[in-house]
């Protein structure tokens, strides 16, 4: 799942968990369900490192990449 | 025998000044500025050259539309535009032009011919505002369309790794001055689209440079290139320059952002406020959680008082005050473990054993419910004679059937 797939899924539990007719049971599955979600967030984060290639068109709709150093 | 006609000097300067004006009336004169000096009349006395030639000219006070030219623009050697005619100043029978507009050549030339394409791009709806793409809301893919080795792709990658690091940036390079720079950015746009189609899909496009001269900007003002934006697919942000500098790439594109670095901004979700998000949102949910008990707290109290009622005093008070205990170190073991662990896994972990609404079960109490459901009954109302029930105990569950109601 993405990222932006994953907050969708965590909005959805939360307008679910704010219900007012949530049964306990049902409740605390959604509550956790919404903790692994934003645990899967965080680390999607936290693990990310921004890629950056150079794209060179050879000939037409012929692509190479090359990793830039932009450091 | 006709005798020749003998001018005097006047008639000859009247003529003179009379033959030129006629013929060089309204006229525009380039050239560069030789000496320049306002008299204390206001009026101006300079000269103009183009290098082989020169001609005295004059502007004088009062008579001319206003000009938005200061004197300390003008430099000996800079070019410029006059607009005026030529005349003959009779009484010394020099010849000189009177200018009733001076414009400096550079910035005046170029500032009338973007106002006459942005006229004309305007007039064919190309800044439409229904004709704006809307920009994602979490970037994936991006391309890049500037220098390789200029300050604004440097800026743009700083942001992205401080606010979006998820992104995947790909650099399509092209010279952003001179006269090459308009058809290589546009032939760099046109790549990244196809790259677009053949390759990845991008889903954002940022094409500009850093801030620099009004001619070194000025291959953003290029039409074609300005053309090849506006049939851009790709949801596109202009970023020229500072904030104070306008393009025409700027008007054609779906957003204009006035850096490079406010571009990256503008296009990028802040991951320390999706985090921020998420503790607001995990915090909202606890407290849910925590009402969703109370609640439940309230049912075991209903359902545990017909037994109390039977009880001695000293053991209703035991029960209740013991099941208050059970609540309170519920609400205790989520507020200690939600302050106490730092992770959201952690959190998970703590609070599902803190909250687990069995744990009353493991303390002695049994939940009863009609067979099949989870909702536990709450009075001797909801039951008569006959009905199938199900106890669930700590360790195991009982299926029974009422024998008798007796209310109280």
């Amino acid at each position: 799942m993405t990222i932006e797939e994953t907050l969708a899924k965590l909005q959805d539990v939360t307008a679910k968990l704010d219900r007012d007719d949530v049964p306990l049971e049902e409740a605390i599955g959604l509550f956790e369900q919404g903790l692994t979600l934003a645990a899967s967030v965080k680390e999607q984060l936290e693990a990310a490192k921004l890629r950056i290639e150079q794209v060179l068109e050879e000939t037409k709709g012929t692509f190479s990449l090359d990793v830039f150093d932009a450091s | 025998m006709t005798e020749q006609h003998v001018y005097t000097v006047s008639e000859l300067n009247r003529g003179a000044r009379e033959l030129l004006e006629t013929e060089f009336a309204d006229i525009w004169l380039r050239g560069e500025i030789a000496d320049w000096k306002r008299a204390p009349s206001g009026h101006i006395y300079f000269s103009l050259t183009d290098g082989d030639s020169e001609i005295s000219a004059a502007r004088f006070r009062g008579r001319l539309p206003v000009s938005p030219l200061l004197d300390e623009e003008i430099q000996p050697g800079t070019a410029v535009l006059v607009f005026g005619r030529l005349t003959v100043y009779e009484p010394r029978g020099r010849y000189q032009f009177i200018a009733t507009l001076v414009r400096p050549v550079g910035a005046g030339a170029l500032q009338q011919a973007f106002e006459a394409l942005k006229k004309k791009l305007q007039s064919e709806g190309l800044f439409d505002p229904e004709r704006k793409k809307p920009l994602p809301t979490f970037p994936r893919h991006v391309a890049v369309i500037t220098s390789s080795s200029g300050a604004a792709f440097h800026d743009i990658v700083s942001v992205f790794r401080r606010r979006w690091p998820v992104a995947r940036l790909y650099l399509f390079a092209s010279a952003v001055q001179g006269d090459n720079a308009p058809g290589e950015l546009a032939a760099a746009l046109e790549s990244a689209i196809r790259f677009s189609q053949a390759e990845t899909p991008l889903d954002l496009v940022i094409i500009g440079r850093g801030g620099g001269s009004a001619e070194d900007l000025a291959a953003f003002n290029d039409e074609a290139l300005a053309r090849a934006i506006s049939v851009c697919p790709i949801p596109c942000v202009s970023a020229v320059g500072h904030e104070i500098d306008f393009s025409i790439s700027d008007f054609v594109a779906d957003v204009r952002a006035p850096t490079p670095t406010a571009a990256a901004e503008v296009t990028t979700p802040d991951q320390n406020e999706i985090l921020s998000l998420l503790r607001q949102q995990a915090n909202a949910n606890a407290r849910r959680i925590r009402r969703v008990l109370v609640d439940r707290r309230e049912q075991l109290d209903r359902f545990l008082r017909p037994a109390t009622f039977r009880a001695p005093r000293t053991r209703q008070e035991t029960l209740s005050q013991q099941l208050d205990t059970e609540i309170a170190a519920i609400k205790r073991g989520i507020r200690r473990a939600w302050q106490r662990t730092a992770t959201a896994e952690k959190q998970a972990g703590a609070l599902l054993a803190a909250s687990n609404p069995h744990r009353p079960l493991e303390r002695g109490y049994s939940i009863t419910t009609p067979v099949g459901s989870p909702v536990p009954i709450r009075s001797a109302d909801e039951l008569t004679a006959g009905t199938t029930i199900e106890t669930r105990f700590k360790d195991g569950r009982a299926t029974s059937t009422v024998d008798e109601v007796t209310r109280e």
